[in-house]
């Protein structure tokens, strides 16, 4: 009794400390999201998961790129499925929300 | 590699405003907006525990595994390089036209190129994707660019058709299921409009470098007159030599072209011309070869590397060429680097190859399936590439007729020798004879793949030759019970199915000896399991023998009841009674099996060597994974690993020397050699037979003579002579 007692406790906590900040995360799941990375490619698709790393997997997603490296030109794009972007190689990341919701979702602090 | 490098570099190009610029084009949806979900992100990392995930409810492990990782150079095939496009690394001169304003220097780059585009393509001959290979130049990604360079022009439109040629053959085939790279060609610009022009162009600049050559070797004399011809480069020097260097690679180029055009006309029609065309592509690359020299010593600028791995002749780095430019587009193989063949390798393989195309052009198309087996099978025997084995497939099958030519019905009937007039006969509306056509093709198409893939196939349809034989043999018993009863006419199609009957399970043993003998070749076979294969090997030798010859006697005595008016001489008894030297040579070659088998069953039994200890799996299981096709096939009947044991559990040394196999393969093979004086390859196969069985035949007498006593004895077997019959090595150690 007192273990599960313990047990349930301890999970309790644990669900606590996964904060609203991780809630608000999972909020983000299955949108639509648009994640740059150090080569200039763009990579747009729903939010499968993350881990405390920071890496990304993002199902059924599309590639972007710029034909022309200098100026930003015509873009080519195809299909790649599910992906995992590194953390290391990221560097943006937008979601797609209604205004409303960009100001409470992302607000944090 | 130095991804990393320049990695950072576009790092630093790509500035975090550039970002939004972009992430402005790709539109959110209606209503919405892109957040920045970057700064909540960081904050949640921080507040996950190590380990935990977010993900939602359909999120399975192993599924995410399967993830395509973004910027791994091993699965990431949109890696941004070097370029970011095709127009943007011509934009950054890539893929200069002209490539030089020196004429010399431009000359001298064409050339380079020219020799680095042989390495591509016989790299991807070789079986890598067109997009890294031949198409890893810019030259040919971007046809209108090159118009206004005759020489280029034309040189890249040659390569284009020739790609497209050899594709397209190969496409259909169908038979590169394992080279199933070779054929992708999507988003390559293969059919270019103009490409077709691409051989009149080519004799047009190839005339105008003859006549540039003539120019400068004229004395100086006459020089004047020829004045109006311009150069081929500045330095008159070199004129001669670059004249020469080009012409000899235009040539091999235009030659080869015409060699594909020619072999792919329809019932081998072109064979003659093919052969012409093969010779004179040889004698360039003979050619291209010697002029190695000159354009080492004549290359602008420095070499980098002399060694043998440089892609073309003078050792110079080709203009033009990146790999990266097509990573895209060469999925679904995965961005691995590849190394293309050297300039060196490129010109030997293309020498193997016109010389395999040679082997196929010189072939008489034999209207016999046993000639044409046997073609097929010594054809195989110097490892050909794809791309001859594709033209031999599509030589043998043409609208489903042999060489387009012979319908295969005929070809059955003609193998299970039976007279032609029977073509008119009602047997060919037989359902199961027109399977036994289609199994028949299927078989041929089998033969022209690869050792690994042909030894797995015919495997598989050697239970089709047992279905179809049963079939037969249905239609026949029906046939016949009906027939016998009315009038005797109709007991022809009964004596029809016979013969084939009698063939199919001829031509059955066949496949599952080839089966057999190219698990030699491919090494499947460990020296602890030789003595069931051989045994195995001599069983099905012994059925093929049996119905071979029941199928000459029975020929024979068809024939006879058709000339029955004709006078029975003595000579016609005589010839009767003698063994056809082709089942001798299979006699031998079964003498040959049963000796090396027993030779290994007495090892094991009285000296204790190759036996099979091993941990994993009984000698039963091994038995079972050899020849388990064979044996779902019932092929020999009433086979089994039980009988293997009894047959070869009592063989002993003492016997062995009383009845020597070898002795006797050896005889036979020094008879028969005489009747095979005609056909060059299997007389040399039958002295090969004789070196082995006398060598074995030695062996045997030294190892029953010394074997007991002397333990430092040792005995291997070795594939010296013969690919399958192994030489018996006896070393004191």
């Amino acid at each position: 009794m007192e273990e599960g007692m313990e047990i349930s406790s301890s999970t309790q906590a644990a669900e606590s400390s996964s904060s609203d900040i991780v809630s608000r995360a999972r909020k983000l799941l299955f949108r639509r999201m648009l994640v740059g990375i150090k080569d200039g490619r763009f990579f747009l698709g729903s939010f499968h998961c993350m881990d405390k790393q920071g890496n990304i997997i993002l199902q059924d997603a599309v590639e972007y790129r710029n034909t022309h490296r200098s100026s930003p030109s015509s873009m080519e794009q195809r299909c790649l499925g599910l992906i995992l972007i590194p953390s290391s190689c990221r560097t943006s990341c937008h979601v797609d929300c209604s205004i409303e919701e960009q100001l409470s979702l992302l607000k944090f602090q | 590699m130095d991804w990393k490098s320049t990695e950072q570099a576009s790092m630093e190009r790509h500035a975090p405003n550039h970002s939004t610029s972009t992430s402005s084009s790709i539109h959110a949806t209606e209503n919405t907006v892109w957040a920045d979900a970057s700064p909540l992100l960081e904050t949640v990392c921080k507040e996950l525990r190590d380990g935990e995930l977010i993900h939602g409810e359909n999120f399975n492990l192993y599924a995410a595994m399967s993830a395509l990782e973004i910027m791994d150079p091993k699965m990431d095939s949109g890696i941004i390089n070097k370029y970011a496009s095709v127009d943007e690394a011509i934009e950054d001169g890539l893929a200069p036209v002209p490539i030089s304003l020196d004429k010399t220097v431009d000359v001298q780059c064409i050339i380079d190129i020219i020799d680095q585009l042989l390495a591509c393509e016989a790299t991807w001959h070789k079986g890598h994707s067109l997009a890294q290979t031949v198409f890893s130049c810019a030259y040919l990604l971007r046809p209108e660019r090159t118009l206004s360079h005759a020489l280029l022009d034309s040189y890249c439109k040659v390569i284009r058709a020739t790609c497209k040629a050899v594709n397209s053959i190969v496409s259909d085939a169908r038979t590169h299921e394992e080279e199933d790279l070779f054929t992708m060609a999507y988003g390559l610009p293969l059919n270019v409009e103009g490409d077709e022009k691409c051989l009149s162009l080519l004799n047009a600049v190839e005339e105008n470098i003859s006549r540039q050559l003539r120019a400068c070797k004229a004395p100086p004399s006459k020089r004047k007159l020829l004045e109006d011809i311009e150069p081929l480069q500045n330095n008159f020097d070199l004129e001669e030599g670059y004249c020469k260097a080009l012409l000899c690679r235009i040539r091999f180029r235009k030659h080869f072209c015409h060699v594909l055009t020619c072999m792919r006309r329809p019932q081998g029609r072109g064979l003659e011309l093919a052969r012409k065309h093969i010779a004179s592509c040889i004698s360039e690359l003979g050619i291209i070869l010697k002029s190695e020299e000159f354009l080492m010593s004549n290359a602008y600028g420095t070499c980098e590397d002399g060694t043998e791995d440089r892609t073309t002749a003078s050792g110079h780095q080709a203009i033009g060429f990146d790999a990266s430019l097509n990573s895209r587009i060469s999925a679904p193989t995965p961005p691995r680097s590849i190394k293309i063949l050297s300039w060196k390798k490129a010109i030997e393989y293309f020498e193997n190859l016109l010389h395999h195309l040679d082997i196929i052009c010189s072939y008489l198309l034999d209207p016999s399936l046993d000639v044409l087996l046997r073609f097929v099978a010594q054809f195989q025997k110097a490892q050909p590439d794809l791309v001859a084995r594709v033209h031999l497939q599509l030589l043998l099958v043409q609208d489903g007729k042999l060489y387009g030519r012979y319908p295969i019905l005929a070809v059955i009937i003609r193998a299970a020798r039976l007279p032609e007039v029977i073509m008119r006969h009602d047997i060919q509306k037989n359902e199961y004879v027109v399977q036994l056509g289609q199994i028949v093709i299927n078989m041929l198409k089998i033969l022209c793949t690869n050792a690994a893939w042909q030894r797995r196939k015919l495997g598989k349809i050697l239970q089709d030759w047992r279905a179809i034989y049963v079939q037969l043999e249905l239609a026949f018993r029906k046939e016949f019970g009906e027939g016998s009863s009315i009038a005797n006419g109709e007991n022809a199609s009964a004596g029809i199915l016979k013969h084939i009957l009698i063939w199919v399970e001829e031509q059955t043993y066949w496949i599952a000896h080839r089966f057999l003998v190219l698990g030699f070749e491919l090494e499947l076979y460990s020296p602890s399991e030789y003595c069931m294969v051989y045994w195995y090997l001599y069983v099905v030798l012994i059925r093929l023998a049996e119905k071979t010859h029941l199928k000459m006697t029975v020929s024979d005595g068809s024939a006879k009841q058709k000339g029955k008016k004709r006078k029975d001489s003595p000579k016609d008894l005589a010839r009767e009674a003698r063994i056809p030297p082709a089942i001798l040579f299979l006699q031998c070659q079964i003498c040959l099996a049963e000796g090396l088998a027993l030779l290994l069953a007495a090892l094991r039994n009285e000296l204790m060597v190759l036996q099979s200890p091993s941990p994993f799996n009984s000698e039963h299981e091994r038995f079972i994974q050899h020849f388990e096709l064979l044996q779902k096939a019932c092929i020999p009947d009433l086979i089994s690993y039980p009988s293997f044991k009894e047959s070869t559990s009592h063989a002993r040394f003492s016997s062995l020397v009383m009845y020597n196999y070898f002795k006797d393969a050896q005889k036979i093979a020094k008879e028969v050699k005489n009747s095979f004086l005609n056909d060059p390859d299997r007389l040399a196969e039958l002295c090969i037979l004789e070196q082995v069985a006398e060598h074995n035949s030695v062996a045997v007498n030294v190892i029953s003579r010394v074997g007991a006593l002397d333990p430092s004895l040792k005995v291997s077997f070795e594939f010296i002579h013969h690919p399958c019959f192994a030489t018996v090595v006896v070393k004191r150690s």
